[in-house]
């Protein structure tokens, strides 16, 4: 059950992808996380008694690919899982608040319940038990205060949204973090590409032009393009418009139908330097 | 001049057909261009002049719509990292003076053995060429794809990049470092090359490959460099002469800025040895076609005797035989890109199942 997070801690180790954070440098010991068996003749667990994940995002909702991934990991290791939703936006500043903060933390809460709805239906077709808590203010500042207030929570996974500036602090529990802009942008690696087809069409539009103003004047055209000369500059300057905008056109087309360059086959010399390639699952980062 | 020039140009009616067949040749020549660094002009200029424009005219338009077909398709590729911009502009300045003297050679040969003669002498320079060094590059290509698509730089460029002869170059793109004395013979080869059969890269991109010892996918690409400054070049000389036919350059330009920017996009799907593949096959089936055209010259001369209709037949099977090296490089590029689109396209699925799955 627990090979699966030793193998993710042993790859960290390996510094396969190391944390920024203040803590990288520690070593992790697994044996922390090791979750409390219920003693042999004490019946089933008590949900209580299980070891719990902290997962914490900042909106009213956590990105799907990260709340999968969260899932996954609380059954494969039996945890329990509390879902943090926090706005920082909404804390209490100084005695004065304001009916409208209260409204729209009123809204804050209801959308973090009903986002909540469908979560606790995964978590119950996985088996796990699960508890939403929402608070307003500073992300470390909740955590501290969560982990005060629930026994047991063994770590913490931050959704992509939280930087890592925010959960540093003095939280008592190693904090990973989904790393990427979005948790979504890891899980799907497949850019959901806009076809220009704007541009294609106004690109072709103005080449479709100037072609029709070329041979609608044929005659006059013809006539002064070719008289040699410095009105050589006529037909060297019209094919220098007609590569730009048809050029423009011919691009915005091929991108239109889905035909792109698929990778960089020569990088040039500045872009030689190994690019980390995007992984395409989610990463534990360690930032205790 | 120029108001002969004027009427000559003039006399040309376009109807479908022509303009048809014009952008069609256009974009298979673009698409062959856009992946190799050159083609298609040596099937544009005869098929325009067997439409009836006259030669002049021909080589002229055909040369105005080379050097924005070429612009496009190198600042393309040099947006894939593939262009070396001073490879290109230290090539294309020797190529202009091989460009001269090979004008200058064409000349003493027009004046001395006639038209037939100045024929005879630019197909057989085209068999020769071709056959020696696309047989090469073939068998190079051959060669690579049996070692599993690795390229390998030749020993004769490692051997002269190791001679030490001011001034040296380092051409960072390529990465290759050698002495400019090397690049001159082969940038001269390239002009002489396209004043004589009017495609320079034939012998610029295997020069670059096997005696600089820069990669096919560079090579072909710089090549699309040396073409913009030659072709501009030539342009200015032509269009001061007034011989620019901006019609017929507009049609096949409408089909060749399509087709370089496809054959561009192309380079990135494929492996590096099919570069050399295609350029092998196109320039094999020229050779074969031009060789077809030499019984012809031959009779002209009065060296053979042989029957009109069997010469017509071989006049029409040479260009057949030429249109065929373009279709079959743009079938090849197309093929292949095709399959390398679904290769990534079942890679694609593959994932996305992993990720539902897995």
């Amino acid at each position: 059950m627990l090979d699966f997070f030793k193998k993710q801690l042993r790859g960290k180790r390996k510094g396969q992808k190391v944390a920024s954070g203040p803590g990288k440098k520690q070593p992790l010991t697994v044996v922390n996380l090791k979750p409390v068996r219920p003693e042999p003749g004490s019946g089933s667990p008590q949900p209580e008694l299980k070891r719990k994940i902290l997962v914490v995002g900042k909106g009213h909702t956590f990105s799907a690919g990260f709340m999968d991934y969260a899932i996954n990991l609380a059954a494969r290791l039996d945890y329990d899982l509390i879902a943090l939703n926090v706005n920082p936006a909404l804390k209490a500043s100084g005695k004065f608040f304001s009916p409208y903060f209260l409204r729209l933390r009123q809204k804050f809460t209801q959308q973090a319940r009903a986002a909540w709805a469908s979560i606790a239906e995964d978590l119950e077709f996985s088996g796990i038990h699960g508890q939403q808590v929402v608070k307003f203010g500073e992300v470390a500042r909740a955590v501290e205060d969560l982990s005060a207030e629930i026994k047991r929570i063994d770590f913490v996974i931050t959704d992509a949204g939280i930087k890592d500036e925010e959960i540093t602090g003095e939280i008592p529990l190693p904090v990973f973090s989904i790393t990427g802009y979005q948790g979504e942008k890891i899980m799907a690696p497949e850019p959901v590409s806009r076809k220009p087809w704007g541009k294609t069409i106004t690109f072709g539009a103005v080449t479709a032009a100037l072609y029709a103003a070329v041979f609608l004047n044929g005659s006059s055209v013809m006539k002064y393009f070719t008289r040699g000369g410095w009105y050589a500059a006529l037909p060297i300057a019209t094919v220098f418009v007609i590569s730009f905008v048809h050029g423009a056109f011919a691009h915005h087309l091929w991108s239109a139908l889905g035909i792109e360059a698929v990778k960089r086959v020569q990088p040039r010399p500045e872009a030689k330097r190994p690019v980390p390639r995007k992984r395409p699952r989610p990463e534990l980062r360690l930032n205790t | 001049m120029h108001d002969i020039a004027a009427e000559a140009v003039n006399f040309i009616d376009l109807n479908l057909v022509s303009v048809g067949f014009l952008f069609i040749v256009g974009f298979i020549g673009g698409l062959v261009s856009g992946f190799i660094g050159s083609g298609g002009a040596f099937v544009l200029t005869p098929g325009m002049m067997s439409l009836g424009v006259p030669a002049a005219v021909a080589v002229a338009s055909n040369m105005c719509h080379k050097f924005p077909k070429a612009l496009v398709g190198a600042y393309k590729r040099y947006k894939y990292g593939q262009v070396d911009i001073k490879l290109g502009l230290v090539m294309a300045a020797s190529a202009g003076v091989g460009v001269q003297v090979g004008i200058k050679i064409q000349e003493m040969v027009l004046a001395r053995w006639g038209q037939a003669g100045s024929n005879l002498y630019v197909s057989l320079s085209f068999v020769v060429v071709l056959v020696v060094v696309g047989g090469y590059v073939f068998w190079d290509a051959w060669r690579t794809s049996r070692r599993g698509g690795e390229e390998q730089v030749t020993s004769l460029a490692k051997y002269l990049q190791k001679i030490h002869l001011p001034p040296m170059m380092h051409f960072k793109t390529a990465n290759v470092y050698i002495s400019m004395w090397f690049t001159i013979p082969i940038g001269f080869a390239t002009g002489m090359l396209a004043a004589t059969i009017a495609v320079g890269g034939f012998i610029g991109v295997p020069g670059m490959i096997y005696v600089l010892g820069a990669s096919g996918l560079v090579s072909s690409a710089t090549e699309l460099v040396i073409a913009f400054v030659m072709g501009f070049g030539g342009t200015v000389k032509w269009a001061i002469g007034g011989m620019v036919d901006i019609r017929l350059t507009l049609i096949i330009l409408a089909g060749s800025l399509l087709g370089v920017q496809l054959g561009a996009i192309g380079t990135t799907y494929v492996k590096e040895h099919m570069i050399k593949i295609v350029m092998g096959t196109i320039m094999i089936i020229v050779a074969v076609s031009r060789g077809l055209a030499i019984p012809k010259y031959l009779k002209e001369l009065g060296l053979i005797s042989m029957n009109n209709t069997v010469l017509t037949v071989l006049g029409v099977a040479s260009f057949i035989t030429m249109c065929l090296a373009l279709g079959i490089g743009a079938v090849i590029i197309l093929g292949t890109m095709w399959q390398a689109k679904k290769a990534e396209a079942a890679q694609k699925a593959e994932y996305a199942l992993e990720k539902t799955y897995g």
